[in-house]
């Protein structure tokens, strides 16, 4: 039970359009445990980034219940919320969605900000990341100087500087070419291997292979 | 943390260049005139602020009420002072009586010194009123015996230089020739911002040596003058009610029946220390320092106000128009963690770094405006004063509220935005935003609009007050007045005769004050037509039997006086009216009664404005000089000069001034006045409110400006493309610029209608100050209208006719 990182009972997200009611989701159960690689497949608007946001906690579902670490967010205060979700969840974007007024390393300094860490040892993690991703040189660099698989990388970087135990990942790869694509599904493994939690949603199948499990979306529900 | 704020925030505004200079420009310009005009009211509220037991000190004051007028004399009947001494809700009374010497000397230097300014009469209990520090001399007799006198530290180094205090002590002063009177004492110049300007104390009981000796014998409860002021300091516990009361009875006691018949009435008042600086009824002690004006200082604020408003809201309208920019930055930042409240935080700040830019520059800015506002500055007002502490608390509360008041809306617009869909770029600009915005550049607009109409009208109404006939000749007439202290005729007329000699004069009358001035002399007159008697109060121009002819003024019956001294009047068609006579012809030959004198009308003249254009004409007779040789009501020598173009006036006022002298050979007093420019001195406080009303105009036009240019500037980015499908689609240059247009140039419609009647209100309530007014055309505001679209069309055309005329292939393109 304790390596359970998310579990949706029945979770359900609907939205209103004009006076219509759209379900978005419609009763998922999923059990994730820690140190899963999932990837969530299916065509568009079958619910991925709806599901992919909900279990972020950006959005949230309409009905259901939805545990992250034992807690239930489902009946959880905003603050509370908030809270859990920046100690335990990293974003990654198809856009990247890095700052453009920011260089590189004031980009992946920023969720440290966030949670009042203290300089000094803000500029060791940051160091660190840097590192790890061999773009040290282009730390002082606005991300419109580097080129799209740079900037995810960036981006990943950013996701993974708040340790987190769960990443999510919206097409992390979309926007890049086969090579580029090829080497950041590779730093995906590489992390769940060392104990990262991640979730994605691909419409690859070669990427969604890096996996441990593949769950296939259609029309909000689980197939 | 904050210094990611600073930093994202100065990249920010280098990104945006164009709409940080207008907001900084908007704010800069509100801030520069806040400062400023803060600053100006600070100077004029710290005014005798440091007296001890300020708010236990009065000055009473006397306000005389008749049915004809009401006067409010800043001084009190001499025999008031004794009657309250005793008062015990009066701790301390003090009266003092204000006195100019013609001369004092100090006869061992051999220096002479005319006319000196504030001095006074008083005793020991001014001191204790108003505490001054001793720099020499005994304090426990302050000016206890006759012949007495304390300087102050400035006037001692005028009349003793460069002696030590306390060898000043016990040198004797000449005071008119006969008076030697024996320094005592010597107190330091008040440090603070005061009013009590005094600079020398001679012991009151010195004053029956005086020419005023009589009136300080005989107390005369009828008798009131500027110069014997009156302080009290009350008890700590005092009844000002019961002190009311006191005063009250004491007026109605001493109503004499001369004042009961015709219903004047006495009534006199304690004012407060604090009130004496603004209230301009009765006056402060300095007349050339000018007196701050409350309702001056109101002005000038709410036009910082608006300048202020201005900026915000170019800064709010600004920065939620480019909201959606800053959408993805929120988006993120909202996923990486942050809260709502550290968003607003953030941008909270970036707007603090813009207001701190503007104050930066403002503080430069103000330094200049000083000086451009001298008009309206106080003059002892230095930059120096922003450093008081009070002054820069007040700038920092200030730049905070600024920040608050533009930079709160927009922080809550932004951090509000919806992480998902702005990551999703499915962003919808709200259509109530974009309802704000119209709101607030209207509101802009109504507010410029109204400066404008109010400028074109208040200089509408100068342009009357200056253009209007007075009714008797204004130009190439000057005024040589005599020197202050000459009583007698004798050397008037034989400046008058060297004047004749003078080619380019054409006639030269002695008189008192020109037709109009702003000095008056009245008493009351009365006439019995048989069945009932008439009483009103006359205003009386004294001249020679030239005056008439020099001023060309108008006789419509009679004749004008035979000579100087003989007892006649020439009075004016209001008198004619008001004594009952039906027409010029039936006042000739009548007499009034005038003090205990029958007087004849000989004449009758028509009306003129007797002073500014502000007040009515009011019953006003020309008389002759009746008690000369010995005590003259002339104080002038008026010149009409021949020709009325001015290009000879120089060598002829050079040639009047030579003679001055050949005739005064021993005064400098020579005071020239032009007759046109008296009359434009009547109207300076209106230039200076013109003057304000065209930077405040200007201010709020560029403000305003800017704003929308910034608006404008926005719009038709996001309407690039659409811009682009109708130029392929074959619309023209001027389609598409008439399409722009349309949408500000109805705002600007928009606050033309608000702003029209606030501006005909304010102005119409402004005019009801004078009695002669223009009336308010409507061609002003169909002018003013048309000419804030103009300007509008201006600024929008710089941006509209850019868009119009790129490429539209370009513009598609990046799709």
């Amino acid at each position: 039970m304790q390596n359970i990182l998310v579990s949706l009972n029945e979770a359900t997200r609907t939205v209103n359009s004009g006076s219509n009611k759209v379900t978005l989701l419609d009763t998922i159960n999923l059990n994730v445990e820690a140190g899963e690689f999932i990837s969530l497949m299916g065509p568009s608007g079958s619910g991925k980034s709806t599901l992919l946001n909900c279990i972020g906690m950006l959005d949230h579902f309409t009905d259901g219940g939805y545990t992250f670490l034992g807690e239930p967010v489902h009946s959880m205060k905003e603050k509370n919320r908030a809270k859990l979700y920046k100690e335990y969840i990293g974003f990654v974007f198809q856009a990247y969605h890095l700052i453009d007024e920011l260089t590189v390393y004031e980009n992946i300094e920023t969720p440290l900000l966030y949670k009042n860490i203290k300089s000094s040892e803000r500029k060791a993690m940051v160091a660190d990341m840097l590192d790890r991703f061999n773009i040290v040189g282009k730390k002082d660099l606005f991300p419109i100087q580097l080129s799209g698989g740079q900037q995810q990388l960036v981006g990943i970087a950013r996701a993974l500087i708040g340790q987190p135990k769960l990443i999510l990942a919206d097409e992390p790869t979309g926007n890049l070419n086969s090579k580029q694509s090829g080497e950041i599904m590779e730093l995906f493994a590489q992390l769940n291997k060392e104990g990262v939690t991640i979730i994605q949603a691909t419409h690859s199948e070669s990427n969604a292979a890096y996996g441990s499990r593949i769950i296939n979306l259609l029309d909000g529900k689980i197939v | 943390m904050i210094k990611n704020y600073f930093k994202i925030a100065w990249r920010n505004l280098m990104k945006h260049k164009v709409f940080s200079l207008i907001n900084i420009i908007g704010l800069t310009i509100g801030l520069s005139a806040s400062f400023v005009i803060g600053l100006m009211i600070y100077y004029d509220a710290t005014f005798d602020t440091f007296h001890k037991d300020k708010d236990r000190i009065y000055r009473v004051v006397t306000d005389l009420t008749s049915p004809e007028a009401n006067f409010s004399i800043p001084g009190v009947t001499l025999a008031l002072e004794d009657a309250i001494s005793e008062n015990s809700n009066f701790e301390t009374v003090s009266g003092f009586y204000i006195e100019r010497p013609s001369k004092v000397e100090n006869r061992v230097l051999n220096s002479e010194f005319k006319w000196p300014n504030f001095v006074v009469f008083a005793d020991a209990n001014y001191f204790k009123i108003f505490d001054y520090k001793f720099l020499a001399g005994n304090t426990s007799e302050i000016l206890a015996s006759p012949n007495n006198v304390i300087l102050t530290e400035n006037r001692a180094a005028d009349y003793f230089p460069n002696t030590k205090p306390s060898d000043i002590i016990g040198k004797t002063l000449v005071y008119n020739d006969s008076l030697h009177i024996t320094v005592t004492g010597i107190v330091e110049n008040f440090k603070e911002r005061t009013d009590f300007v005094f600079e020398e104390f001679i012991s009151h009981s010195t004053i029956l040596q005086t020419r005023l000796r009589d009136d300080f014998l005989n107390k005369n409860w009828n008798n009131t003058n500027d110069a014997s002021q009156l302080f009290v300091k009350v008890t700590s516990n005092a009844d000002l009610s019961a002190i009311q009361n006191r005063l009250d009875d004491l007026a109605k006691e001493h109503q004499d029946e001369e004042s009961k018949k015709y219903g004047d009435e006495q009534k006199f008042t304690l004012q407060p220390l604090g009130d004496i600086h603004f209230n301009e009824k009765y006056g402060i002690y300095d007349w050339s320092k000018g007196q701050a004006s409350k309702s001056l200082l109101i002005n000038l604020a709410l036009v910082a106000i608006f300048l202020l408003l201005l900026g915000c809201i170019n800064f709010i309208n600004l920065n939620t128009a480019q909201a959606s920019q800053r959408a993805k930055e929120i988006g993120i930042r909202k996923t990486l963690g942050s809260s709502r409240k550290q968003l607003i935080g953030q941008f909270m700040g970036e707007t603090f770094l813009l207001v701190l830019v503007s104050a930066v520059l403002s503080l430069l800015l103000s330094r200049w405006l000083i000086n451009v506002f001298s008009d309206f500055v106080p003059e002892g007002l230095s930059y120096e004063l922003m450093k008081s502490p009070l002054i820069i608390l007040g700038i920092a509360i200030l730049l905070l509220l600024v920040t608050f008041l533009s930079g709160f809306y927009p922080a809550l617009v932004l951090s509000k935005f919806n992480t998902v869909s702005v990551l999703k770029n499915h962003l919808a600009v709200g259509n109530k935003k974009v309802k704000l915005r119209k709101f607030l550049t209207v509101f802009q607009f109504s507010i410029a609009q109204v400066f404008v109409i109010a400028t074109l009208l208040v200089g509408q109404q100068i342009n009357f007050l200056l253009e209007t006939d007075m009714g008797f000749k204004t130009d190439a007439i000057v005024s040589v007045y005599s020197p202050r202290a000459e009583r007698e005729i004798s050397k008037k007329e034989l400046y008058a005769l060297k004047l004749r000699a003078i080619p380019e004069i054409k006639s030269i009358s002695i008189g008192g004050n020109a037709p109009a001035s702003i000095s008056t002399n009245s008493s009351s007159v009365t006439y019995n037509n048989g069945d009932n008697e008439v009483n009103l109060d006359l205003q009386f121009i004294f001249g020679d039997v030239n005056y008439v002819e020099v001023f060309e003024l108008n006789l419509i019956a009679g004749r004008t006086i035979r000579n100087d001294t003989v007892k006649e009047l020439v009075i004016n068609e209001t008198c004619r009216k008001r004594l009952g006579f039906k027409s010029p012809d039936e006042a000739i030959g009548k007499t009034v009664l005038l003090g205990d004198q029958s007087v004849p009308i000989v004449g009758v003249m028509t009306d003129f404005f007797q002073r500014s254009l502000r007040s009515d004409i009011k019953p006003m007779a020309y008389r002759g000089d009746w008690y000369q040789p010995d005590w003259s009501q002339f104080q002038a020598v008026h010149i009409a000069f021949q020709n009325e173009s001015s290009a000879d006036f120089k060598g002829t006022l050079s040639k009047i001034e030579n003679a001055y002298k050949s005739v005064y050979s021993e005064t400098d007093d020579y005071r020239v006045e032009f007759l046109d420019e008296t009359i434009q001195r009547f109207y300076n406080r209106e230039q200076k409110m013109s003057k304000l009303l065209n930077w405040a105009t200007g201010l709020s036009i560029l403000i305003s400006c800017l704003g929308l240019l910034g608006l404008v500037i926005y719009t038709t980015n996001r309407r690039v493309k659409e811009i682009g499908v109708r130029k392929v689609l074959g619309a023209s240059l001027l389609q598409i610029n008439t399409l722009l247009c349309k949408e500000f140039l109805t705002l600007v419609a928009i606050a033309f209608i608000i702003a029209a009647p606030i501006a005909y209100y304010g102005i119409n309530n402004w005019l009801q100050d004078f009695a002669y007014k223009t009336r308010i055309s409507f061609w002003v505001f169909l002018v003013s209208g048309l000419a804030m679209i103009f300007f509008a069309l201006l600024v929008i055309s710089v941006k509209t006719l850019q868009a119009a005329n790129a490429n539209p292939v370009d513009s598609l393109r990046s799709e």
